[in-house]
């Protein structure tokens, strides 16, 4: 065993040498930190080092579990990003599949362009633009009292039962022209031979699609939805910190907010890891659970 | 395979723990060195010490400083007098925990909150003012506020940090301090509506209607927007000062003014008001700069506003843009119990505060810097610059600006910031001094709500910093408290009726007994009573 190794090892060795200051960047920046989470089962406070802080065991998970305001948390973070899987998931496959059959041309260039224009914007521009736009003065109530739907101007950011479709729908908006971006590499490696013959056959568009272009992205599809589930219970940060206002919190309270204001904002750092950390175990059971799920529908694995 | 692991899990563990091991001598009262210059209290140390060049470094929890030095009138006439260069450095509350876990401090520290966890924990990593003043520089204690060390004097003794723009009692009761809170309104709709009397909720009611029939462009009634971390704007406590709303009840205990019947009373106008369309519904979901943009532009008829100071900027442009639409203070709306206005500004605890370290490489240098800009050398500089050069004194021995630094200062506000950086060197700097000191034209956007405000300041030190300390079960659940009283207050003021609103303020209550809320009390009496020995009240 051990010789064959040195042996790869050494006709790899141009290669190995590449990965080389990945892995050391890895280390220093990912893998490190780790011990940080120690401070989950201690009393930290900013005086504190790492080590000496106290002991406290579970304690910090206890209280998250029994704080009412982390539950609903937890309830906010997992509605709006299943709704983004639902929504922000699909949504670039069918853009992607929709720009691929467009004609080459000004036109396809320029859907593709506008489409991703957003990506580039920070969540702190789209945020002033979403308050401004759905205020009572703003772009969305002047067109819905125009088309007759609103007598009343309404300010939608101040109605708690309207925020998770803002949220989804504004995300999705800043980010299904970016997500394409991988399903039209892809598109653009199926061999044209085999629409070519499809055509002779006589399949008409959509079958081509639903038996050329989504069985051979089947793969690309299945590894992006396990790194979508893995960020399942994170990453709406933000986004919240631009819209929450307090008549909306009750439903625009995310776990990564949550964790912002009692560490950051309140200085409760250990009570922030203890919430962190359950947060990254459980999103790891969830990356794990879709990767074997995946690998049965699709019979190959990502990993 | 596991092996492996564990092998580079221990790796990993001590490259982590040997990192995190603290370096550099600590400098502690006890051991420090003579000083190399005759100490005397009634010179300041800095016109004896002939060491050259020292140099220090200077951590501001704050990005937005200007980390500029030696460039501007201020800071190069402070490198002249004291023989010292500083190295700013900046950051935010991620970078000051770095510093503090890593062990490897600045000679400086200056943090925004005098109560943080590294505030009380200051006798780990600073040293004592009084102490180091006895040692180096005794003359610190004839321009230190005797009050404000003792209102930052630890359970150890020790005083360690400075705070800045810390008012004593005797600030405010010789009324130089400006008020920054008051009901504001722009001054050609008041006349139109022919100054009417805002002081009743049926008067306020009736004035708001006539202005949304006479200026429809205009949003009649606005406040400070809410913040989702419980801040609620200018409608909280500033409103309930307005008010007069007491401090503290009868007993002389922690009085819930949230509760407060006046108070109440008024909410349930600002409901009124809201279900007339009279405060527009963009104001619980608009951020603090829409806000200023909106008062820039005058599209608010009347503002309960809040930092006047802060809102300057933006009240200036209102002005610039047009004169008439100018907003005034007026007195609005009155306390149905008689009581009096008691505005509220910085009490002892002032606003950032400042720390020597026990990492410092000059502490001589680092005393002779505190004493040099609390002395009136360092209030002039930092005032109104330098003698002859940006300022002169009158015949009445008041400082004024030369014409060309108020010219820049209207017109061209960044250049003047950056080569004059009057008012900009913050740190020791005292809110009545320029008003005390100096005869400057007052800025005409500003002028008028500070005089109103005159006479009506009452100091609040008693409730100074009495909430829980950070990271207990009691801080932890005033967190959710107050999260909800945003929520509440703003839900009651956009209540469809009266039998919405009393629910909300039901639900509030009941929320407050299920959270511990007398946990959070019992803590707030008890630091009262603390306050009360420190005020010797």
């Amino acid at each position: 065993m051990k010789p064959n190794f040195l042996k790869r090892y050494k006709q790899q060795l141009p290669l190995q040498l590449m990965v080389i200051p990945g892995v050391i960047f890895m280390i220093i920046f990912t893998y490190i930190p780790i011990y940080g989470i120690v401070v989950a089962f201690k009393s930290f406070s900013v005086t504190d080092t790492i080590s000496s802080a106290p002991w406290v065991g579970l304690n910090n998970f206890k209280i998250a579990f029994s704080d009412p305001f982390f539950w609903s948390a937890v309830r906010n973070t997992l509605a709006i990003s299943f709704l983004k899987l639902l929504i922000g998931f699909t949504a670039p496959i069918l853009l992607a599949i929709l720009i691929f059959e467009l004609k080459a041309g000004l036109f396809k260039r320029s859907v593709q362009t506008i489409s991703y224009l957003p990506h580039f914007l920070s969540w702190i521009v789209v945020g002033g633009m979403l308050t401004s736009w759905l205020s009572t003065t703003g772009l969305l109530n002047s067109f819905l009292m125009t088309i007759g739907i609103l007598d009343e101007p309404r300010n939608f950011l101040v109605e708690a039962q309207s925020y998770w479709m803002i949220a989804v729908l504004s995300d999705v908006w800043k980010s299904v022209g970016w997500g394409t971006i991988i399903y039209l590499a892809t598109m653009a490696s199926i061999d044209p031979t085999y629409y070519e013959a499809a055509k002779i056959d006589g399949a008409t568009k959509l079958q081509q699609i639903w038996h050329i272009t989504l069985p051979l992205m089947s793969f690309i599809i299945a590894l992006m939805f396990v790194l979508a589930v893995g960020g399942l219970l994170g990453s709406n940060l933000d986004q919240t910190l631009v819209l929450i206002n307090p008549l909306n919190a009750s439903r625009a309270e995310v776990i990564d907010s949550y964790v912002y204001k009692i560490g950051l904002v309140q200085g409760d750092f250990s009570y922030a890891t203890a919430v962190g950390l359950a947060i990254s175990i459980i999103s790891l059971i969830l990356v794990i659970i879709t990767h074997k799920i995946t690998k049965k529908l699709n019979n190959r694995s990502i990993f | 395979m596991r092996k492996n692991v564990m092998g580079f899990m221990s790796i990993v563990g001590f490259v982590m723990i040997s990192g995190c091991s603290s370096s550099g001598a600590e400098v502690s009262i006890d051991d420090l060195e003579e000083a190399r210059y005759e100490i005397d209290p009634n010179t300041p140390a800095w016109q004896v010490d002939d060491e050259e060049n020292v140099e220090l470094t200077w951590y501001v929890n704050a990005e937005w400083f200007d980390r500029a030095y030696g460039e501007d009138v201020i800071t190069k006439k402070l490198k002249e007098d004291l023989n010292l260069d500083i190295t700013f450095i900046t950051g935010d509350d991620s970078n000051l925990n770095t510093l503090f876990s890593g062990g490897d401090l600045p000679d400086l520290i200056t943090i925004f909150d005098g109560q943080s966890q590294a505030a009380l924990r200051a006798p780990t990593w600073a040293l004592p003012l009084r102490e180091l003043a006895d040692h180096y520089d005794p003359y610190f204690h004839q321009v230190a506020q005797e009050q404000t060390l003792d209102w930052y004097q630890l359970e150890d003794g020790y005083t360690y940090g400075y705070p800045s723009y810390s008012n004593t009692i005797d600030d405010y009761q010789a009324d130089i301090i400006p008020g920054s809170d008051a009901f504001i309104i722009r001054e050609d709709i008041y006349e139109a509506l022919g100054e009417p009397d805002l002081s009743t909720p049926e008067q306020f009611i009736t004035s708001l209607q006539q202005m949304k029939e006479a200026f429809p462009d205009v949003v009649p009634f606005a406040f400070r927007g809410f913040g989702s971390d419980g801040d609620v704007g200018s409608i909280g406590d500033t409103f309930q000062n307005h008010l007069g709303v007491p401090i503290a009840d009868e007993n002389g205990d922690w009085y819930n003014r949230n509760l407060d019947d006046s108070y109440l009373d008024w909410i349930r106008t600002f409901n009124e008001a809201y279900q007339l369309g009279l405060i527009s519904d963009d104001n619980f979901s608009d951020d603090n700069t829409v806000f200023e943009e909106k008062v820039e532009r005058g599209q608010y008829g009347s503002v309960f506003a809040s930092g006047i100071a802060q809102l300057s900027g933006s009240l200036q442009t209102n002005v610039a843009r047009d004169p008439d639409q100018r907003y005034i203070a007026v007195d609005g709306p009155k306390n149905p119990n008689g009581n009096e206005p008691t505005l509220n500004q910085a009490g002892l605890s002032g606003w950032t505060v400042t720390y020597i370290t026990n990492k410092v490489s000059d502490p001589q240098k680092a005393i002779q810097l505190f004493t040099y800009l609390l002395s009136d050398e360092g209030q002039y500089l930092t005032t109104f610059g330098v003698e002859g050069e940006t300022f002169e004194f009158n015949e009445n021995g008041k400082a004024v600006l030369h014409e060309e630094v108020l010219q820049m200062r209207n017109d061209n506000p960044e250049e003047y910031k950056k080569s004059y950086r009057l008012g900009e060197f913050w740190f020791f700097g005292h809110d009545g001094f320029a008003l005390e000191h100096g005869e400057n034209e007052a800025s005409i956007a500003v002028d008028q709500i500070q005089k109103w405000t005159k006479g009506k300041l009452k100091p609040q030190f008693l409730i100074e910093n009495i909430n829980p300390d950070q990271g207990t079960a009691e801080a932890r659940s005033l967190v959710n408290i107050n999260s909800t009283w945003a929520t509440t207050l703003a839900s009651m003021i956009r209540a469809k009726d009266d039998a919405e609103f009393d629910r909300l303020l039901g639900e509030y209550e009941t929320f407050l007994e299920t959270n511990n809320f007398a946990a959070v009390e019992a803590i707030r009496n008890e630091k009262m009573n603390e306050n009360r020995e420190r005020l010797g009240l």
